[in-house]
């Protein structure tokens, strides 16, 4: 988790609002790159979650732009892609070949919870009243969004007890 | 397009639509995010990039990105590009591959690169291992590791390629690592930028023949940042002396930056033409040098 050439002293509404946007860009394709994984490695269960959490990335995603849109039209944006990463995105490292719902949703919920803990952590230097209210918000989102992952985690039957190394090549003479 | 009218890129301006097909939790993935990133600060269009990659998992990558992209021989990779760059220098050319792609089969080939200074930015993905072909030993293998091609332990000491190329005198040296993508991103930009032979060693965990202390999370214990050290770039012999810890710990960023480098081959080259071409026979007469009269 990363954030580069932010001040957040002087960070604007706009720019607040375009950092959060970015946010829920960066966590929607690594979902989608996860989702693509899943399917190509025969993990149809896991790609499913993944596919979901595109489509709450994508959601949250809109939601917001269409707030910046009303607020701020199409003023440039100065907060980049490149200055973020892994805010609320799992880690690269997350996926793995025969993960099963479970560890998905797990690796879903690690996401939700370090996303929480970004704005957590980025509360205090914050100085405009109007991005602190919005951080506030996107940090109880956080909470309400892991609230519901642990919901379908409880639906779920307990996992099998293979493991994911049961499914590994281990080195063979050749 | 910005407001001054020049074209901004975005990192997915250079992602292709192929799917990678890396093993889930593979480095390499993001390390192409990486090297989208550093692009789109480098900003030079898809179409004025060559990527030339040699085999192996990581040598797959040219095609994840929207530049013109040779997935070419084994160790071939930066033969290739050089022609490439030869051919058509106003081409921001690339090159990647594995640790076994670069020091095993092409070895012979970094030396004359770096000697020429080549314009080339070379990516290596180290993974220790030959992982597409299911886990052999591989020339930055640590000594002991037990494969398949080794199941007593591997008698060998591995290859340094930081030193490696350090003493060949590479002008830039960078290593980075998927534990830190903003840094790896601002590492490739700046081995994009330098003008002459740059390479960048990624410490890339290889998720499915990597060993449990090559993976994020062993790497994160052995990471120390070069720009927290305090360390020059500028000091060659203070870069070759961190490069000595490769295999234990895990410096990143810039260990060596040439401060005034020297002329690219590139460079040398045209100086040469534009000296003899005002003797050189019109092309119409070239013939006429192999043609007794």
């Amino acid at each position: 988790m990363a954030i580069q050439g932010i001040d957040f002293a002087k960070l604007s509404l706009k720019d607040a609002l375009d950092l959060a946007i970015l946010i829920e860009d960066e966590a929607q394709e690594r979902y989608e790159d996860f989702a693509s994984q899943m399917e190509q490695h025969r993990t149809p269960e896991a790609a499913r979650f993944f596919r979901y959490m595109v489509e709450n990335e994508a959601k949250h995603g809109r939601e917001l732009s269409s707030r910046r849109l009303q607020l701020f039209g199409d003023a440039p944006r100065s907060v980049t892609p490149s200055m973020i990463f892994d805010i609320e995105a799992p880690d690269f490292d997350a996926a793995r070949a025969f993960m099963t719902p479970r560890m998905a949703m797990e690796a879903a919920l690690a996401s939700e919870v370090k996303a929480h803990a970004f704005f957590v952590s980025a509360l205090p230097a914050l100085q405009d009243l109007e991005v602190r209210a919005l951080f506030e918000e996107l940090r109880d989102e956080e909470i309400e969004h892991q609230h519901l992952v642990k919901i379908e985690l409880a639906k779920l039957p307990p996992d099998s007890r293979l493991s994911e190394e049961d499914f590994v090549d281990e080195p063979a003479p050749q | 397009m910005s407001a001054t009218g020049t074209c901004e890129y975005q990192p997915k301006d250079y992602k292709s639509d192929l799917k990678p097909i890396w093993c889930p939790g593979c480095g390499d993935f993001s390390v192409v995010q990486g090297i989208y990133r550093a692009l789109a600060a480098v900003g030079r269009p898809p179409h004025e990039i060559a990527f030339v990659s040699g085999i192996g998992c990581s040598s797959r990558i040219p095609g994840y990105t929207t530049a013109y992209g040779f997935n070419s021989v084994h160790g071939r990779s930066l033969p290739i590009a050089q022609g490439i760059k030869m051919a058509n220098p106003d081409l921001l050319v690339l090159a990647a591959g594995g640790d076994g792609d670069g020091f095993s089969i092409g070895g012979g080939h970094i030396a004359h690169l770096i000697r020429r200074n080549m314009d080339i930015t070379y990516i290596v993905m180290d993974n220790q291992i030959y992982g597409l072909t299911k886990g052999q030993l591989s020339p930055t293998s640590q000594k002991g590791r037990v494969t398949c091609t080794s199941r007593f332990g591997s008698l060998e000491e591995p290859v340094n390629p930081l030193l490696y190329v350090l003493a060949y005198g590479a002008g830039f040296v960078a290593q980075a690592s998927p534990t830190d993508l903003v840094g790896m991103a601002a590492v490739i930009e700046e081995a994009i930028r330098y003008p002459g032979f740059a390479f960048v060693n990624i410490q890339s965990p290889c998720v499915t023949y990597g060993e449990e202390g090559q993976q994020i999370k062993g790497l994160k214990a052995i990471s120390e940042s070069l720009s927290a050290l305090g360390h020059n770039p500028a000091d060659r012999l203070a870069a070759m002396d961190l490069a000595q810890h490769y295999g234990s710990k895990m410096h990143l960023g810039v260990f060596y930056r040439n401060p005034e480098p020297p002329p690219t081959y590139g460079d040398l080259v045209k100086e040469r033409q534009a000296l003899l071409s005002k003797d050189a026979l019109p092309k119409e007469r070239i013939l006429d040098l192999f043609i007794k009269k």
